[in-house]
């Protein structure tokens, strides 16, 4: 109760809460551009913030990841181009919405359950703050890497009519996953001397590519599709009777960002993803995902934006960043002469509770600012199509090259937008290649950290509770996503 | 050149209120200091806290500017291709002699010319506070008398940290398994579970840690004890000859005139001196060193030569 109350105290005024109001807008606008990541708009207003109070400068920074997160969205709703890394399971059913004239109401479910999975995730960090770092500490090598494997389980549900495809599309994914640093000796594998890909290719460069360059080759090759989308030009807000049918994929979100915002490594995608499987298996209209249904917008957008608060849980008390966004959040932490970890609480606890406060303002803020934008933004996608696609073109290529002024990263993206418009012309789903991708290095270098622990004893995956917790769940989902794929009897929607 | 948005931004941040009276005796009025770090990042840290102190002293403009990507190799370029009048100088750190060694980056380490060694960072072997083992010769002693059953953690699987590791394990026949990590969180995260009996790393890293109680530090990887922790021996006192010497310096372009570089010589070590910035480093448990021109490419080629034989000894490289 002490905690709600010296929250409710610290309730940001004046500088802090133009500081949250800066960094929804910054966040929302570096999310929604393909190829800036959060944590890369985050670090580019941290010098910003080095001469601001320490409340105002960290809420400024959470702010923009919160915004971040839920920016990814937009775009991927609109030009099935996911912002964010997080942002790749909502494409599936946001941009089918879009396509039947429903950006509108797409855009308006995601902001909400954006907000809901921020505020549900914000109530898990100042209420259970203890008990979570707890849960984040009890994370081996080995299970990290049965996370990894529960994580690419659900290639099984997204692998369409092909199973053999999706199976295809994921190994090619793991296979990106493999180049750069090996994890455990240190040798550059498929890096052919160039320091660019020392460090891999970053999952979001192959998300922009195979979505976004991949969805403009095919739409100037495609006659012209209708132009569903006049229909519905305006940003509208779920109504009472949606919010009853959205409910049980918010709680699916809530849960599972709750716990994967704790484990670093996957954060907000697998997150995402698996939220999306389970909100599709637990839908009373589940034959509606992959055709534009509202819970698979709804599931995803709570679970990326729940990871926001609670990734902070293990950055705060523990001291350990588990994403790269909260890795920049511990670099301004330090440049204040703060040391995130178990004193904190005690040492600073005006900046935790001002923190606290500013993530509340942020994700109100964050609702306020996205009535604001979204119809604009609507009525950009609707413009003729030559230019939207050349300006959409522009925007991912300067939002890749900014990053870091990398030529390698843009002909990586190009390269896997042809590979993207291959597959789609033979027909394969992108979706488990995005997943090899994300979660590939996260598996391989926990597996073999795990048999170097054990000496080659695999046991190892057995006796780790974590882990055989998770293998049991990864070997049911497969099975059960199987069997309702390919093996029972189609009787409504064969 | 054209740059991006981002670093201009840093740029523009860095660049202090000019003193209007600038030294005459200095070429440039305005000096970049390029890092491969990203706002926030060791480094960068590093670099801007330096100015703060080394601004009044020099009397010159001082720019901090993030050269991120390639691990180094994009800022070594930029530096080493840059004109050779003292101008602009890159800072230095292990990994951009590890990024030459492990890639060929368009302009390597021995492309340009160590201008200082400014702090060395100590590197210490850490371990949970529950752990059984009360000091680095009781890890010894057991790893020795428990061959092939120690489990030790290292941050990065080509980094100075397990290269020690690896060291070690020969130097005592202790055939333990060594797990490297994505970065210091990730390893802390193992030695505070009891996955791993020990980690090393960086003071910075355990900060939070420390305060808490929760890890017990064990031993310097250096040549004598640190200010800040005059309890905490030396693994070389422990009866392991065991070093590790991270370093920060400075490097500029091939040519850079000797006076030039005695300037900066002479105002860091004035900077080093002034209570204000010990204040700040200590706090940090950087050893300043402040190494001059001379020194510091001896230590540099030394040290990476060192590197390599490593390397080649783990078979990371050829």
């Amino acid at each position: 109760m002490d905690t709600i109350l010296s929250v409710v105290g610290a309730l940001p005024g004046g500088w802090t809460l133009l500081a949250a109001l800066a960094g929804v807008i910054w966040g929302i606008l570096g999310g929604a551009m393909p190829g800036l990541s959060p944590s890369v708009a985050m670090a580019l207003l941290l010098p910003l913030t080095y001469g601001m109070d320490p409340t105002a400068a960290l809420t400024m920074l959470a702010s923009v990841y919160v915004g971040a997160e839920y920016g990814g969205s937009i775009p991927a709703i609109l030009i099935k181009t996911p912002g964010t890394n997080a942002a790749a399971a909502t494409t599936i059913d946001g941009y089918e919405l879009a396509r039947q004239g429903r950006a509108g109401e797409a855009l308006g479910i995601s902001l909400m359950a954006g907000f809901v999975g921020g505020m549900f995730g914000l109530a898990m960090l100042v209420l259970a703050t203890e008990p979570m770092a707890a849960v984040a500490l009890a994370f081996t090598p080995p299970a990290y890497c049965a996370l990894g494997i529960l994580g690419l389980s659900v290639i099984a549900s997204l692998s369409g009519r092909s199973l053999l495809k999706g199976l295809i599309a994921g190994i090619l994914g793991l296979m990106i996953a493999t180049v750069g640093t090996d994890p455990v000796s240190g040798v550059s594998r498929f890096t052919f001397g160039s320091p660019d890909l020392l460090s891999g290719i970053r999952p979001i460069l192959v998300m922009v590519g195979l979505f976004a360059v991949t969805e403009m080759l095919s739409q100037i090759s495609a006659p012209a599709w209708d132009k569903a989308n006049r229909r519905d030009t305006r940003l509208k807000l779920p109504s009472l009777s949606m919010w009853r049918r959205l409910w049980k994929s918010q709680v699916i979100g809530c849960v599972i960002g709750t716990f994967e915002g704790l484990t670093p490594g996957g954060g907000g995608s697998i997150a995402a993803f698996i939220s999306y499987n389970e909100a599709r298996r637990w839908s009373s209209k589940p034959e509606e995902f992959g055709k534009g249904s509202v819970e698979g917008v709804a599931a995803p957008e709570c679970a990326n934006n729940v990871v926001t608060a609670t990734a902070l849980i293990p950055m705060l008390s523990l001291g350990i960043p588990g994403s790269n966004s909260a890795a920049v959040l511990l670099g301004g932490f330090l440049i204040h002469g703060l040391i995130p970890g178990p004193m904190l609480f005690q040492k600073a606890p005006e900046v935790v509770y001002g923190l606290y406060g500013g993530l509340f303002a942020a994700n109100v803020l964050m609702v306020l600012v996205g009535l604001v934008i979204l119809t604009p933004c609507i009525w950009l996608v609707n413009r003729p199509k030559p230019y939207l696609i050349a300006f959409i073109l522009a925007i991912v290529v300067s939002g890749v090259y900014a990053t870091d002024t990398s030529l390698t990263d843009l002909w990586v993206v190009l390269g896997m937008g042809v590979v993207g418009y291959g597959m789609r012309w033979v027909g394969m789903p992108v979706l488990p290649l995005v997943l090899g991708a994300v979660l590939g290095f996260m598996v391989e270098s926990n597996y073999r950290r795990s048999l170097v622990l054990a000496r080659g004893d695999h046991s190892i995956f057995l006796q780790d509770p974590v882990s055989l917790g998770l293998l049991v769940a990864a070997v049911a989902l497969t099975a059960y996503s199987v069997w309702r794929e390919y093996l029972k009897p189609r009787s409504k929607d064969a | 050149m054209m740059r991006l948005a981002a670093t201009a931004l840093a740029v523009g941040l860095a660049l202090l209120p000019a003193p209007s009276m600038a030294q005459a005796k200095y070429p440039v009025s305005t000096v970049t200091l390029a890092t491969h770090s990203s706002p926030g990042g060791g480094s960068d840290v590093f670099l801007r806290e330096l100015v703060k102190h080394l601004q009044p002293i020099l009397g010159i403009n001082l720019a901090v500017a993030n050269i991120t990507g390639g691990s180094g190799a994009k800022a070594m370029a930029e530096v080493a291709k840059a004109p050779a009048n003292g101008s602009i100088f890159y800072a230095t750190t292990p990994t951009y002699i590890q990024t030459t060694l492990l890639s060929k980056p368009e302009a390597g380490y021995d492309k340009l010319d160590p201008m200082m060694i400014v702090f060395l960072d100590p590197t210490i072997i850490y371990t949970r506070a529950e752990s059984p083992h009360k000091t680095f010769a009781d890890v010894v002693a057991d790893a020795r008398k428990n061959v092939g059953k120690a489990k030790w953690g290292a941050a990065n699987p080509a980094s100075l940290e397990r290269i020690a590791f690896e060291k070690l394990n020969r130097m005592i026949g202790a055939g333990a398994a060594i797990v490297s990590h994505e970065g210091g969180g990730d390893l802390m995260i193992n030695v505070l579970n009891g996955t791993l009996d020990i980690g090393v790393g960086e003071i910075q890293e355990l900060r939070g840690q420390l305060e808490a109680k929760k890890v017990r530090l064990l031993a310097v990887l250096g040549e004598k004890r640190l200010a800040e922790f005059p309890d905490l021996p030396t693994a070389k006192e422990q009866g392991v000859d065991l070093i590790v010497s991270k370093f920060r310096g400075l490097a500029g372009p091939r040519g850079v005139p000797d006076d030039v570089a005695k300037i900066w010589e002479d105002a860091i070590k004035q900077a080093l001196a002034s209570p204000a910035y010990k204040a700040v480093y200590a706090k940090e448990a950087l050893e300043p060193v402040a190494m001059g021109r001379e020194d510091a490419r001896r230590f540099t080629a030394r040290f990476a030569e060192d590197v390599a034989i490593s390397l080649k000894e783990l078979g990371v490289i050829r």
